[in-house]
This record gives C-alpha cells, sequence and structure tokens, in this order.
C-alpha cells in the first residue's frame, strides 16, 4: 500500500508509541491491533466525542481485503437489534435513553475516505437491524506483513439503563465504546479451516474476543468527576471547569472507563501491582473486604496458574443507581458488585470481586473466544473463583459462612447445575447465543467448572495446577480453543501419569464438555447371605485376610453398585465391614452395574460410593452410599430445631 | 411503687395458675408435634439407608437436602404448608388457651382449677379470637405504614445516598419496637377487662383496652416494656445457644429438647407473668376509680 507522506509519518510515530514500552520492559503480547484515542465527555447529552487513530497488522500469509470492526455501542439503538432481541426488552424509548454509536469520519492510511465503503454486517444472524459490526474493503488488500492504519472520528451516546454500559445521572461507565477491530484468524488458528474475520455481532452473553492491544487515551471531561480506567495513568491536568486526564494500556483486549463525581478512591500495594479501589463513600467501611477479596485471588492465580504481569489493577464497585455495571471484567479493570449493608456471613462481593479478576487470566491474558467458546472463559474462571472462594473462606463456607448456615463456592455451583431442570438441553459446544431454554448461565459457568472439579477430583489437585501453569506457559497472551485446552490437559496428565487415564483425556470431554448426558452411580444394594455350608475357601484377595475367622457363622456379603446416568466416569468405592474392616475398590464406571462380592465371618455394614466428594457431576450424592444400620441423629435433631423454632415463633407471634 | 406492686401481685398471681401454663405448653407442644412429626417420618423415608445424613453433624448442608431431587419440592411444599396450618391453629388454640390464663390470673381466681381454665377458655374463646384477630390485624397495618413505606419509598428514590435505606430502616424499626408495647398493653387490657367483665361486647373491651392504656400510660408502658425485656430473655438464649449446640447422640437431641422446651416454658411463664401484671394494674385502675366516684358521690 501507498501511504499519504504526512499522514503516513503520523501514523507511523503512533505505531511506534504503541509499540513502545512504558509499563512493562517487553511487549506480553504481539500487538497485532492499537489504538489512540482522544475522547470528550459531555456529561450533560451523555456522548463522548472522539477521534481514534488505529492499526492492525496482518500476520497471516493471506492477503486480506478487508476489516472488520464492532461497534458495540449500537446495540442499544433499538428493541430490534440482536442485543435486545436476544435478552428481551428495550433500551428505553426516550432520546436520552437509547445508545448509540456514530462514525463521522473515517480515512485509511492514505488519507483516502473510506465512509463511503463502510457497510454494516451480521454474520451471525443476518439481522439487518443489528449494526454492531461493519467491514470496509480495503482500496488495496492488505498483504502479509502490511500494517493497516485508520483514522476515523465518531460520537457515541450512551444508554440509560445500563447493561454493563451506560449511563445513570451523573455517574458513567463507558465501555464497548469505541470502534474496535475483530480478530483475523488464519487457517489453523483455533483450527480454523481457512482464514478470516472473527468479528461477531453484540449478544446479549458475550462480550470479548480481540487481539491484545495498547491503548493510548485521553479523556477531557468537567473537572468535578472522578475517573479510573484499565490503565495506567499517565497525567492529569486541569483547565478550569475542564480536566483531561491520559491512561496508557498495554497488552490488553478491551479498554473501558469510568466518571462519577461520588467515588471515594483507595490504593493498596500486592506485591509490584498498584490496586486502585474506587467505590461510593457509603460503602467504605466494605474497603477490607474487597481489597483483601482481590489480594486473595492475585495471589492464589499467581501460584497455581502463572504471574499477574501488569504493575496496575483498578476495581470498582459501582454505586446503586450504576448497579448495572457491576461485575464486568476488562482485564486491568474489573467491576465488583455490593450494597450499602452486606451481612458479614455472606461473600457474595468477595465473590464478585474474586470472578471478575479472575477474567484477568481467563479471557484477559488467556484470550479465548467469548462468543463460540464461552466455558473457556466463563467455566474456567468460575472454576477457579468457587477453588480461591472455598480456599479462603472455608472448604463448607466459601460463599456462606452462618453458624446456622453455610453454604461453599464449589457446592453452589455444583447444585446450579445438577439441579437445573434443563441440565441436559445443550452441550458446551455451542456459540453462546445458541443457548435452549435459559441454559447459558448454568451450562457455561456452572457445569464448565463442575466438570473442571470433577477432572481434578480424578487427576488431583496438583497435577491440575500443573495443566493450568502449562497452559498459561504455552497459551497466555495469545488465543486457545478449548481443543488447545484439552491438549494441554492430555500432554500434562500422561507427563504426570503415564497411561493410567489413556493415551489422552478425549474420553473425559467427549462425555462432559462436549455431551449432555448427566453423571449418576448408585449402590442399589448391599446383601450379607449367611453361609450354611462353607462354599469355599474365604476371598483373600483384599489384604484383610487377618479378619477371616472360619469358627464363626460365614457370609456371602455383596455390594451391588449400578451406573443410572450415560457418563462414565471412575468410580472410588469404600466398603466398611462389621469388624471395622475397610476395603477400597475402583471401578472404571463403564459397565452398567458391578457387584463386590466377599466370603467370610464379617458383614457389610456400609458402602460408599466416592467417599471423598470428587465426583461433583453426581448428580444425586444421596444414593451413593447404603448402610444397613442408619443413623437417624441429624434427622432427628433437624426435626427438634423445627419443632422449637415453630413454637418460639407462635409464643412471638401470637400475643 | 405502684409498677412494682403490680409486678409482685402479677407474679404470686401467675405463681397460682401455673398449671394452667404447662396446660398451655403441652397444647402447644402436641400441636407443633403434629406438625413436625411427620415431617421428620418423611425425611427417614425419603433419606432410606443413605449415609449422606452424615454430612448433617456439622450443621444444616443445603447440598444434602438439594440432592434428593425430586423428593425435595414434596418436602418443601410439607413443611411450608404444615408450617402455615399449625400457625392458624395456634392462633385459635392460643384464644382458648390465653382465655383460660386470663381467667386464671384475674383477682377472684381462687386456686388453679383445670375445669375453671377450660370453661374461661370456652368462655371468650370468640371474643378472645376477635380481639387477637383485629390486634394481629393493627400491627400488621402499622408495620406497613411506619417500616414498609417509607422504606420501600428511600429504596425508589435513586438520588438519595444508600446509606439512607439503612438508616430510614433503623429509625422506623425502632418506632415500631417502642410502638409493641403500646399495642400489647390494649390487647392484654382488652382481654383483662373482658375476662372480668363478661357482659361487655368485644369491641367495646378493645375500647376499654385503649382508654385504660392511655389512663397512667407513663407507668403501664414502663411496666409492659421490663415484662417484654424479660419475655426476651430466654428467645435470645435459644438463638444463642441452641444453634451452637450440635449433639450427636440420640440422647444428646433428648436433652436439646428437653432444654429447647424449659426456655419455651419460661417465655410461657413470662408471658402469663405479663398478662397477670396488667390485670392486676387493671384492677388497680379500676379500684382508684370506683373510689375516686365513691368519693364524689359522697361529696355530693
Ligand atoms: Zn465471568
Amino acid at each position: 500500500m501507498k501511504y499519504k507522506s504526512g499522514l503516513l509519518a503520523g501514523l507511523i510515530s503512533l505505531a511506534a508509541v504503541l509499540q513502545a514500552q512504558i509499563i512493562n520492559k517487553t511487549p506480553l503480547s504481539e500487538r497485532i491491533t492499537g489504538y489512540t484515542i482522544r475522547a470528550v465527555l459531555d456529561a450533560d447529552a451523555k456522548t463522548v466525542s472522539c477521534t481514534m487513530e488505529a492499526f492492525w497488522v496482518n500476520r497471516s500469509a493471506d492477503p486480506v481485503p478487508d476489516i472488520q470492526m464492532h461497534l458495540y455501542m449500537n446495540a442499544f439503538k433499538s428493541s430490534r437489534t440482536t442485543f435486545y432481541r436476544e435478552r428481551g426488552g428495550s433500551p428505553g424509548s426516550g432520546e436520552l435513553d437509547r445508545g448509540w454509536i456514530d462514525i463521522t469520519s473515517f480515512t485509511d492510511g492514505n488519507g483516502n475516505d473510506l465512509l463511503s465503503l463502510m457497510e454494516f454486517i451480521s454474520p451471525d444472524d443476518g439481522n439487518t437491524e443489528d449494526r454492531t459490526v461493519f467491514r470496509v474493503i480495503l482500496p488495496e488488500p492488505a498483504m502479509p506483513g502490511d500494517t493497516v492504519f485508520i483514522k476515523t472520528g465518531f460520537v457515541t451516546k450512551l444508554p440509560s439503563r445500563i447493561i454493563r454500559t451506560g449511563f445513570s445521572g451523573d455517574f458513567f461507565f463507558v465501555a464497548q465504546w469505541f470502534p474496535k477491530f475483530g480478530v483475523y484468524e488464519p487457517a489453523g488458528m483455533r483450527f480454523a479451516a481457512s482464514g478470516g474475520w472473527n468479528c461477531h455481532q453484540f449478544h446479549a452473553n458475550s462480550e470479548f474476543y480481540s487481539n491484545h492491544s495498547v491503548y493510548d487515551v485521553e479523556i477531557t471531561l468537567p473537572a468535578r468527576f472522578i475517573t479510573g480506567s484499565g490503565g495506567l495513568l499517565m497525567s492529569e491536568t486541569t483547565a478550569g471547569d475542564l480536566k483531561t486526564v491520559i491512561y496508557r494500556a498495554e497488552d490488553i483486549v478491551d479498554f473501558a472507563w469510568t466518571a462519577w463525581p461520588g467515588y471515594s478512591v483507595v490504593n493498596d500495594r500486592w506485591r509490584n501491582v498498584d490496586i486502585t479501589l474506587m467505590l461510593p463513600h457509603d460503602r467504605i467501611k466494605q474497603v477490607d473486604r474487597q481489597l483483601t477479596a482481590v489480594k486473595n485471588a492475585l495471589g492464589y492465580l499467581d501460584e497455581n496458574v502463572g504471574p499477574y504481569p501488569w504493575p496496575h489493577l483498578t476495581f470498582v464497585d459501582p454505586p446503586a443507581i450504576g448497579a448495572g455495571a457491576g461485575g464486568m471484567e476488562y482485564t486491568t479493570f474489573f467491576t465488583s458488585s455490593s450494597s450499602y449493608f452486606v451481612p458479614s456471613f455472606f461473600y457474595l462481593p468477595e465473590m464478585v470481586t474474586v470472578h471478575e479478576f479472575g477474567h484477568a487470566y481467563f479471557m484477559g491474558i488467556l484470550a479465548s473466544n467469548e462468543f463460540e467458546e464461552p466455558w473457556l472463559d466463563e467455566g474456567v474462571n468460575s472454576y477457579w473463583e468457587q477453588r480461591i472462594m472455598d480456599h479462603f473462606y472455608g472448604k463448607n463456607s466459601g460463599m456462606i459462612n452462618h453458624r446456622l448456615f453455610k453454604l461453599s463456592d464449589i457446592a453452589m455451583g455444583r447444585m446450579n447445575y445438577t439441579r437445573f431442570p434443563s441440565r441436559q438441553a445443550s452441550s458446551n459446544a455451542e456459540f453462546s447465543w445458541n443457548y435452549p431454554h435459559g441454559t447459558y448461565g448454568i451450562i457455561t459457568y456452572s457445569k464448565a467448572a463442575t466438570i473442571l472439579h470433577t477432572l481434578e477430583g480424578i487427576i488431583g489437585t496438583e497435577t491440575m495446577n500443573n495443566v493450568f501453569r502449562e497452559y498459561y506457559r504455552k497459551w497466555a497472551f495469545r488465543h486457545p480453543s478449548g481443543r488447545d485446552f484439552i491438549n494441554v490437559v492430555s500432554e500434562v496428565v500422561r507427563k504426570e501419569h503415564g497411561l493410567k487415564f489413556g493415551p489422552d483425556m478425549n474420553w473425559f470431554f467427549d462425555q462432559t464438555i462436549y455431551g449432555t448426558g448427566v453423571c449418576d452411580y448408585k449402590i442399589s444394594d448391599i446383601l450379607n447371605r449367611r453361609i450354611t455350608k462353607p462354599e469355599g475357601p474365604a476371598d483373600l484377595s483384599d489384604g484383610a485376610s487377618a479378619s477371616v475367622d472360619t469358627t464363626g457363622p460365614q457370609y456371602t456379603s455383596i455390594a451391588r453398585l449400578e451406573r443410572v446416568g450415560e457418563l462414565k466416569l471412575p468410580v472410588e468405592v469404600l466398603i466398611h465391614f462389621n469388624n471395622g474392616d475397610e476395603i477400597f475398590e475402583t471401578w472404571d464406571g463403564k459397565a452398567r452395574y458391578r457387584d463386590y462380592e466377599y466370603q467370610g465371618s464379617r458383614k457389610i455394614e456400609w458402602v460408599k460410593i466416592d467417599p471423598e466428594y470428587k465426583n461433583k457431576m453426581d448428580v444425586n450424592l444421596v444414593n451413593n452410599s447404603m448402610t444397613t444400620i442408619p443413623e437417624r441423629t441429624p434427622l432427628r435433631r433437624i426435626a427438634g430445631r423445627i419443632a422449637s423454632f415453630t413454637l418460639f415463633f407462635l409464643s412471638i407471634m401470637l400475643l | 411503687m405502684k409498677i412494682i406492686n403490680s409486678l409482685g401481685t402479677g407474679f404470686i398471681r401467675v405463681v397460682k395458675a401455673v398449671k394452667g401454663i404447662i396446660i398451655t405448653w403441652f397444647c402447644f407442644y402436641f400441636l407443633v408435634l403434629t406438625f413436625v412429626y411427620p415431617l421428620r417420618k418423611s425425611l427417614d423415608f425419603t433419606f432410606g439407608s443413605s449415609m449422606i445424613t452424615e454430612r448433617l453433624a456439622d450443621g444444616f448442608d443445603f447440598e444434602v437436602f438439594a440432592d434428593l431431587g425430586n423428593a425435595l419440592p414434596s418436602i418443601l411444599s410439607f413443611f411450608s404448608t404444615g408450617f402455615m396450618i399449625t400457625f392458624f391453629a395456634g392462633f385459635l388454640l392460643n384464644a382458648f388457651l390465653t382465655a383460660g390464663l386470663f381467667g386464671s390470673v384475674k383477682k377472684d381466681s381462687g386456686r388453679f382449677s383445670a375445669p375453671g381454665f377450660f370453661s374461661a377458655g370456652a368462655l371468650n374463646f370468640w371474643p378472645f379470637f376477635l380481639i387477637s384477630l383485629l390486634i394481629t390485624f393493627g400491627i400488621i397495618f402499622l408495620f406497613i405504614i411506619i417500616v414498609l413505606l417509607p422504606v420501600s419509598i428511600t429504596a425508589m428514590a435513586e438520588t438519595l445516598p444508600e446509606r439512607s435505606i439503612f438508616l430510614v430502616s433503623l429509625v422506623s424499626g425502632i418506632v415500631f419496637l417502642l410502638l409493641i408495647p403500646v399495642i400489647l398493653l390494649v390487647a392484654d387490657n382488652s382481654r383483662s377487662f373482658k375476662t372480668g367483665h363478661r357482659e361487655v361486647p368485644a369491641l367495646k373491651s378493645i375500647g376499654k383496652g385503649f382508654s385504660l392504656t392511655s389512663s397512667d400510660f407513663g407507668r403501664s408502658y414502663l411496666m409492659m416494656l421490663i415484662l417484654i425485656l424479660g419475655q426476651v430473655v430466654p428467645g435470645i438464649a435459644a438463638i444463642l445457644f441452641l444453634p451452637a449446640w450440635k449433639p450427636v447422640t440420640g440422647g444428646g437431641v433428648f436433652l436439646l429438647l428437653v432444654v429447647s422446651q424449659l426456655l419455651f416454658f419460661a417465655r410461657l411463664f413470662l408471658k402469663t407473668w405479663r398478662y397477670a401484671s396488667v390485670t392486676a394494674r387493671m384492677d388497680d385502675i379500676l379500684l382508684t376509680n370506683t373510689r375516686g366516684m365513691e368519693i364524689q358521690q359522697v361529696n355530693n
């Protein structure tokens, strides 16, 4: 491509600035894209007027004829956009309610006006009312190694009903607000058959798939506002009633920012990471809870997955008026969710903080495609969130820790999946907008996390950690697919366990992630039959021969196990005899049933499948054990408590 | 001094009526048993010979119940409908038993007699039911206008700071709690008056309850506050100690039951003391009024 010299020089210097190192010593990513944005917030009109210079480098071997970009703010333009069709409702009828983004100018590196070449496309659903993706046919194809520069002016109007992004009074959360490149995937990348742009429309359930980029963002706004973003604050200058803040972010996949005069800002540090927490003055009492939670997550993921590579991290606990912006992730910037009063036994704010921070790894560093494989982002991240919560807040109390009622985060995730009526309606192999019967959240978050806990139960926690360390080492700042992750699992498991689980772990993922079957093993019966005439020598193969006494009455004892569900997973069985002997058996879990038979003077007292509760996918834990001497005390105690509660309730309520 | 006199007289009367309290305790216990025992049996049946119940040894584990699958909704509906039916049955039973208790603690009741207790209960059942019903609705109405409305309005106002919902709830909650002794005074005075004046209709008794409450209000309120605070003690003891106590043996569970019943009995005793003290105070007020009227008549 040929470039007009003046503009070209400017844009090349843009590329140089964006490739420079300001935050980290060396680039963390390939930096295929980069953005320099100048933005002015009009706090009354609720608009952000911008100029943007950006580039995309063709790192593929293909000549690429076009560029494709997101215009996600257009999802809030009407109730007919794909976003609103999927989620229902509308952005509101007033002029100030709707959100949109208007491109006012668009030129390439040569100064060619490309505005007339812009065309809206709807690659996912053909919805012509959806204007969240556009394509520009380049005057000349971008050849391998070429850099495509663009310069654009645009106005972004924020929506009044905050769904991740928008405004409420003077509160602004500005996300999905600028034209952003899709990802050009050459053949072979994420197992793509041929090269092409991967640029999805804005959907109700997913937002992220982008190249790691450098952002230089300058924001001018009324001086009363306090701002925060995913970048490092480079400068802040005030002129009259206005102030200008300049942020720089490196190697992140999206840039969002917030402005609100009501923020209190608290700073803290974890190792070399400067942490900034922004929250309403009213919630200042929760600062310790929030900071402890984020430092717990930083430490745990650093130890078990890989380093958090940025020296800065900002998170926001949005006020009630901006609650719709809560629980979102922008790598070095995320939002938690809380309220003025949260009881100390209820760890919801901590859980949201841990989860959203976790996305810095699963989506931010390991930039999978959330649209196409949401489980690799939300499911993997939920798995780590649940591990972190139960690790730091109690094995049985990672979610609620009240003396009357405890709930672990892992158990909550498991129940969300196992108790969901449509748990078998879909596998995890769907694009985010294709999950039927409201299964997106359950299948993507809860089921996928439960699958990973079950995998951890099979291969062991240390191997699981090593899987993620290797996944990080191999795929950090790249775009792994689900199959890439599974290949890492197979590799690490083979390295650490040999062929114990077969040549690869596909058998596990094909059934769980890519399948819809449920797992349910049960004990169907315990039999202890008196042997009237000895039928031969007792079974001495179980290593408990010392207890076999042939002088007293002899029994044939049988534990009957059945596979009720479709999933075939390894099963551990603990069999306890009346003389105190215990035998640990393992079953490959493949057949429909399995009987364990013993002969001798002892009788089976009880049998437990999965005695350590490692298989979280088993949808019914009640049938996993059976005893010949049921212990009723816990139920009697519960009944007693209900009786006392009812009596006291009556005596309080009745005059 | 008048407060201590009323409380003292009330205490003597409630000790005399302790058998009535035992009858009341037994009736309520039996009522609750008819709800809880079948519930326990259905839990036993649902869990069968599973050992998952051992996970309940350390407290309530929701996962254990969640895994009951289709059996869970039926157990939950058993629980909720059973609880509701018990509450309504308790409301009726309470009208009968409090009528008996008020009858047993009135001035001229003499020694406690079970037939006297039951006949007072039967005689005043409908008026007591009506008084309880109206005053309960009154409490609900007050709760709506004093607590629910202001809190909801604050919650809807987006411009107010988040703290304001908390502050409004706190202030309206305190105001509501401070009104409770007044409402109970009205309820107790009405019932006490009705017990002593069989010929007066229930609604008129409520009117009399209000006027008795307003006469010498300060002292009546203080007395009621003391009695209510006393009643709260066993409740707090139950909330603090019982949940932390997790017996693992059958004997331990039985002991837990005995202790919780003792606490409940203590509450009933203190509640009856409230009835007796209010009755004693009312007797006092009515006596003074009568004397005043007599003196007036003499002067005339
Ligand atoms: Zn998430």
